[in-house]
């Protein structure tokens, strides 16, 4: 298995993602013994509300198909850096798929392209952007914090996507992103408290030719001294934005039609208005619904959105480095957004 | 494809040019004006220059709507212009200028413009925040703002088309040509399907103009294929050709009539000799024209039939998709319209040529033998048309384990496909999304979301094939 390109038949080592239910779906690292809390080699078993899988009998099995559980059953499935959004062990917030799918295609990736990106966090974002840039482009990521650098690493060997990213712990406000990567960025991402401080070392890492910069950062005032800073620096188009994914839940919903007379007939003629109504004759006695029995019911398929939703995950501000050359003359004012 | 500073305007290949909040897809040519609004310009000067040049617009000799384009090489920062322009009153009895009648500061004007804020708007800012502006008669000050808006709207910028800006310029045209496709959805397409460059993907779109399928083209690298199947007979394809795709790039592309490519794929099913290629099919990319020739001669007796049956189809149908399709063009660039007559000029003459496999037709195999050989390993629909029985046509041409996702404007389409997919046991992970999109303007002490936001940008259906099998049973 490989993050990177699709196989078909499950081995030792690999990670898949076992589906539940679209709201519940896990990460296993398909190995026949781990260690239990004992430090003790055991039987690897994964416990589940439908029941145990063995771990072991994934191995052999095709991705995408059904697989039992003691009590059920689940399907296995092929990582996608989409499923390990959804299912990777957190260590800091993340970014989740509709943030990501707008930092792609702001950024302008393609196979190829160079990208940058601070901090690396849970390596959520990272997974897709290797996907994008992979076979011959390649992602430098940082972080400060030792821990998740050294977990992130691992992880993307485990994906068998080490070939494509370079991990390197490093403050990118205080030190820049490195004598290695001058010059040579297509794009770049930030994940960090303080952005704007990284922005002139963006500038030194970004090729002559320029390219994109995005940032991502919950508050308000963040955003604004970063784009304080993607000013100062020559940079242009800048476009801020926020986007929401909202989660339709289809259904068939009945309404009862409240039976009314047609008041516009003569007396003798009166019918409850689109009432069934079971032959009840005055309006005022169904509407009471008391008799005749069952109400005519209106079905209708409807989407119906959820009571509740995250209503913020932050903004991302999105922007373009001219060429070097093109940088000091002065370039007419740059459209809105789409 | 080419980097760095050998990034220049050729003819032939289409550039963005941008004048203030406009941004357009030309074409280039030799002999080259282009129309920008009502003003004429030739572009010749720009031919070989690196792309990224800013121009300013000089008005030809005589003429106030012909222009010609200078290279700026030392332009004068627009701020500074803006704030000589403004201080500069034309009746000034009453003003008192301390130097101050201005009151945003340079910087404040600097970053309007970074913002992104139109020269309009920028006007705007500096009458509002003009305490002389009020004191000027009538007369001068339209005279003021006519002086304004022309001066910030003299200078254009070539630029390279991107996804980016192809899906920006085309939302604004007239966004009910790419169905009301905004960036996000679009940009949701590509995660929702998987896209990763040596995969092989299945496309419908039809309505958008081609920018899913070049969205989707530019993803990929060697080993990566995209099948676009379409309706008529030749493709929507604006956002394609505004790419200026290598040849290698259009190599992973195969442009297919979806009548013709299922057709095939039923014929290869269903046909005993081509089981025998299975094995062979398994290597096939979709970058080597050897899956053409290897497979031909197997599918050959097969196709032989079919061309026929597929050519008298075609014809009928020709006349009505080439009426449909100039009815498109000609609300679009004029230059795409060429191209495509020029396309159809090939496509009739290969048709007439004899015995020789029209190429419609050996590209239709091409698609049937690597979707046959290899199953997709994505499905994409972004339909005009109801999307059900299209997607259902698709569905069984894609792996297990692989995503899809149906775009559509309105939601009740996909309402009606998530309840039928709810019944059968090869798909999962069945998700309705609507995405929301707000733009904010960012500038020291008025910063607030833009006042215009787009009501919706379409709704996508998607999920993940499996495999419709029974449960193993545990050991
Ligand atoms: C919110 S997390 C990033 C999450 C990541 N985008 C993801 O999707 O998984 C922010 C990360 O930035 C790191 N960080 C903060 N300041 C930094 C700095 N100056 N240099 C490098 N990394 C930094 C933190 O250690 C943290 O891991």
């Amino acid at each position: 298995m490989s993050f990177a390109n699709y196989k078909s038949v499950i081995e030792q080592g690999d990670t898949v993602i076992l589906y539940l239910s679209v709201n519940n779906m896990h990460a296993i690292k398909v190995e026949q013994r781990i260690k239990n809390k004992k430090n003790e080699m055991v039987e690897n078993v994964f416990q589940t509300p439908y029941g145990a899988l063995k771990v072991k009998s994934l191995i052999g099995q095709t991705f995408g198909s059904k697989v039992a559980l003691s009590k059920g059953w689940a399907y296995v499935l092929h990582p996608t850096p989409e499923l390990w959004t959804l299912t990777l062990p957190h260590r800091t917030q993340i970014i989740y798929t509709p943030d990501i799918s707008i930092i792609l295609f702001q950024l302008e990736l393609k196979p190829g392209s160079v990208v940058l990106e601070s901090g690396t966090g849970s390596g959520s974002l990272s997974h897709a952007l290797i996907r994008c840039i992979k076979p011959h482009g390649h992602l430098y990521t940082f972080d400060f914090h030792a821990q998740r650098v050294e977990v992130a690493r691992a992880e993307f060997e485990d994906h068998l996507v080490s070939e494509y990213v370079t991990v390197q712990q490093r403050d990118v406000c205080q030190t820049g992103f490195g004598p290695d990567v001058k010059g040579v960025a297509d794009a770049v991402f930030l994940d960090l408290p303080h952005p704007w401080e990284a922005v002139p070392h963006a500038v030194e890492a970004m090729k002559e030719k320029g390219g994109r910069f995005v940032s991502f950062s919950p508050c308000i005032e963040q955003v604004q001294r970063t784009c304080e800073a993607l000013a100062q620096q020559g940079f242009i188009e800048l476009q801020t934005m926020e986007c929401l994914q909202k989660e339709l839940t289809v259904q068939t919903r009945a309404m009862s039609v409240l039976p009314l007379p047609d008041f516009s007939q003569p007396q003798h003629q009166q019918q409850p208005r689109g009432g069934g109504g079971g032959g009840v004759a005055g309006g005022e006695r169904a509407a009471e619904g008391g008799e005749g029995g069952a109400r005519e019911q209106c079905r209708f398929l409807t989407g119906v959105p959820p009571p509740s939703l995250p209503g913020h995950t932050g903004y991302l501000t999105a922007a373009s480095l001219p060429p070097r050359w093109a940088r000091t003359l002065r370039s007419p004012p740059q459209p809105l957004s789409a | 494809m080419s980097e760095g500073s050998d990034e220049v305007v050729r003819v032939g290949e289409y550039i963005v040019l941008q004048r203030q909040s406009y941004t357009k897809l030309h074409k280039v040519s030799d002999h080259g004006t282009v129309m920008l609004g009502k003003d004429q310009i030739d572009i010749k000067s720009i031919i070989g220059k690196p792309l990224w040049t800013t121009y300013k617009m000089e008005p030809k000799k005589g003429s106030k709507r012909d222009f010609i384009l200078a290279e700026c090489d030392s332009a004068e920062s627009l701020a500074e212009q803006l704030i000589k322009a403004v201080s500069s009153g034309v009746d000034n009895r009453n003003i008192f200028d301390d130097g101050n009648s201005q009151q945003l500061s340079t910087e404040e004007i600097i970053s309007m413009r970074q913002e992104g804020m139109s020269g309009q708007d920028i006007v705007g800012q500096l009458v509002e925040n003009s305490k002389t502006f009020r004191d000027k008669t009538e007369y001068s000050q339209e005279k003021y703002l006519k002086k304004k808006e022309k001066k910030y709207f003299e200078y254009v910028t070539i630029r390279k088309p991107t996804i980016r800006l192809i899906a920006q310029i085309l939302y604004r045209q007239d966004s009910t040509k790419i169905m009301g496709l905004r960036m996000d959805t679009l940009s949701q397409i590509s995660t929702a399907a998987g896209v990763q460059s040596q995969g092989t993907y299945l496309l419908y779109e039809s309505g958008c103009q081609g920018l899913v399928a070049a969205a989707l083209v530019n993803s990929l690298d060697e080993g990566g294929c995209l099948v676009h199947t379409h309706a008529g007979n030749i493709p929507q394809k604006q956002a394609i050709l505004a790419m200026n795709f290598s040849e290698a790039q259009k190599s992973r592309l195969i442009s297919v009539n979806i009548h013709s490519l299922l057709r095939k794929l039923h014929q290869l099913k269903d046909s005993i000799v081509n089981t025998v290629s299975d094995k062979d099919n398994q290597s096939s990319t979709c970058n080597g024209d050897h899956v053409m020739s290897q497979n031909s001669s197997e599918s050959e007796q097969v196709v032989e039939v079919e061309m026929k049956l597929e050519k008298s189809v075609n014809i009928s149908t020709e006349s009505k998709n080439n009426n449909e399709e100039k009815v498109v063009n000609i609300n679009e660039n004029e230059d795409v319209q060429n191209d495509t007559n020029d396309r159809k000029r090939k496509h009739s003459d290969v048709e007439d040529s004899g015995p020789k496999k029209p190429r419609w037709e050996l590209e239709t195999e091409r698609a049937a033998l690597i979707l046959k050989s290899q199953l997709a390993d994505g499905l994409i629909v972004v339909a005009k048309e109801h999307p059900r029985n299209i997607f259902l046509a698709l569905l069984e041409w894609v792996n297990p384990s692989r995503p899809f996702t149906v775009f559509c404007l309105c939601r009740e389409p996909l309402m009606d496909l998530y309840v039928y997919l709810k019944s059968r046991n090869d798909v999962i992970a069945l998700r309705l999304t609507e995405s929301w999109l707000r733009t904010h303007q960012i500038l020291p002490n008025r910063t607030h979301p833009d006042i215009l936001m787009s009501g919706s940008g379409g709704y996508l259906l998607s999920g993940i094939v499996v495999r419709d099998t029974a449960v193993e049973t545990v050991d």
